[in-house]
């Protein structure tokens, strides 16, 4: 297609020449694990459904603690297509944390952390962090008693934090327990200002990925390996995955409705067999194994500290990888990658079966 | 007899056939309720409404992949001029403005 019109007349306002310069420039390398540059791209695409998703639900959702469960309703029983935008906001979610484990993880494995992409890893870490804390925030928002047992337990797990634990509890909670402060604060979270941090952060790491380029795996490094121009090439390679993943979260959507529980009681019983979101069933599994109290100290406590460690060793791996960093094999650190990978895969198996 | 039995195999994977993926989507729309303590409906419940939600899922998936189908024809022929190296610009090559 074809607007010399509109060419022209951009043209005449911008100088596009750089612009294009840089669009035929650009290259992505092409290796055997180059799959994993197209799970940053889903992920992005994933990012901006949840965006426009959210908007759409966000003008019929309701804060507050007596209309919030019923605004909910509303939107699945009256508003029209509202069942189908909820469901597709859900497994948006769903698959974009999936997603962004598979990026962080298929990156942790070919070490593209190394020198001089620590940034690019430490913003995409963030976001994976953020990211949880939007699914914890968005969970809450449905006020039904898993949603609300849920994150009493969550905010609840933080509180057992030396030190700080206490103040970050209080700070999520709007108070001592999850109240309508609660659903006010993760609201505001999750509409307002994770999405803010999110923009900027995503907006920096994509700027780090031009200015540094993408990475090739230290084991094909010396091989000359072909790269291909990103425009129109990949571009066009993305927008085929896209619409792919665009029609599994439809198909998802509609064929897997998530389910509303009975509204939250913060007076009664939790639940029996209750059960987080499936990304926070490896940390849950981890702090089972831990005994109540471990030489006289709290277990909790300490359960938490060692799981905190093993998640800041992850968030600085690109600083203790010195050989990977200097250009050389790393055995150690691929093994300290597939113990991760497995790890958390296997934790992750165990609780959803128990 | 042999043959007897034969046909009668054939028949049954026949009716297996059209059973085994109804069962299956029945299993999966069943699974979306598990747990639900007191079931809000978060699916149109009215047969008609699932039939119309239904047909538009099919006819969404035929659109992806008529997108797709042309996408990746156009990519081809991208690659064929690329390789040919017909892509390249020429800075002194006449222009007709």
């Amino acid at each position: 297609m074809n607007y010399p019109r509109l060419k022209h007349w951009l043209e005449e306002r911008y100088d596009l020449t750089d612009v294009r310069k840089f669009a035929k420039s650009k290259l992505i390398p092409e290796h055997r694990y180059d799959f994993l540059y197209y799970t940053g791209g889903i992920t992005l695409f994933l990012f901006i459904i949840q965006f426009i998703s959210g908007m759409l639900l966000a003008f019929y959702y309701v804060p507050h603690i007596d209309h919030a469960y019923k605004s909910i309703i509303d939107i699945v029983t009256k508003i029209n297509m509202g069942w189908f935008f909820r469901s597709f906001h859900h497994w948006g979610a769903q698959l974009a944390i999936l997603f962004l484990f598979i990026h962080l993880f298929g990156t942790l494995l070919v070490k593209a952390y190394r020198k001089p992409r620590e940034m690019i890893w430490v913003t995409g870490f963030v976001l994976l962090i953020i990211s949880i804390f939007f699914g914890l925030s968005g969970y809450l928002l449905l006020w039904d008693e898993r949603a609300f047992a849920a994150v009493r337990v969550a905010t609840g797990g933080a509180g057992a934090l030396p030190v700080i634990g206490e103040f970050i509890k209080i700070f999520l909670r709007g108070g001592t327990e999850v109240t309508g402060e609660t659903i006010v604060r993760f609201y505001a979270f999750h509409v307002a200002i994770l999405p803010l941090i999110t923009l900027c952060i995503i907006g920096l790491h994509v700027l780090l990925v031009q200015y540094h380029g993408v990475s090739v795996p230290t084991s094909l490094e010396k091989n000359k390996t072909s790269a291909v121009p990103f425009f129109p090439n990949v571009f066009y390679k993305d927008m085929i995955i896209w619409l792919i993943v665009l029609g599994v979260v439809v198909t998802l959507a509609v064929l897997l409705p998530p389910e509303i529980g009975i509204q939250a009681d913060p007076l009664a019983p939790p639940p029996e067999n209750i059960k987080p979101e499936w990304y926070f069933l490896c940390v849950l599994e981890t702090l089972k194994l831990f005994p109540g109290e471990i030489l006289g100290l709290n277990g909790e406590t300490i359960a938490i500290l060692c799981v905190s460690t093993g998640i800041l060793f992850l968030f600085l791996i690109p600083f203790f990888a010195r050989k990977a960093n200097r250009g050389k094999k790393s055995p150690l650190f691929t093994s300290i990658a597939v113990v991760y990978v497995v790890y958390f895969v296997t934790m992750t198996v165990i609780g959803f079966l128990s | 007899m042999k043959q007897k039995f034969m046909t009668w195999v054939k028949s049954r994977l026949a009716v297996m056939g059209y059973a085994l993926p109804l069962v299956v989507l029945s299993i999966i729309c069943g699974l979306s309720t598990v747990g639900a303590e007191e079931k809000v409906p978060v699916f149109p419940q009215s047969t008609y409404d699932a039939y119309i939600i239904y047909q538009n899922l099919a006819i969404f998936w035929i659109f992806i992949l008529g997108l797709i189908i042309i996408i990746l024809m156009k990519l081809r022929e991208i690659e064929r001029t690329q390789k040919l190296g017909a892509d390249n610009d020429n800075e002194d090559a006449p222009r007709l403005e």
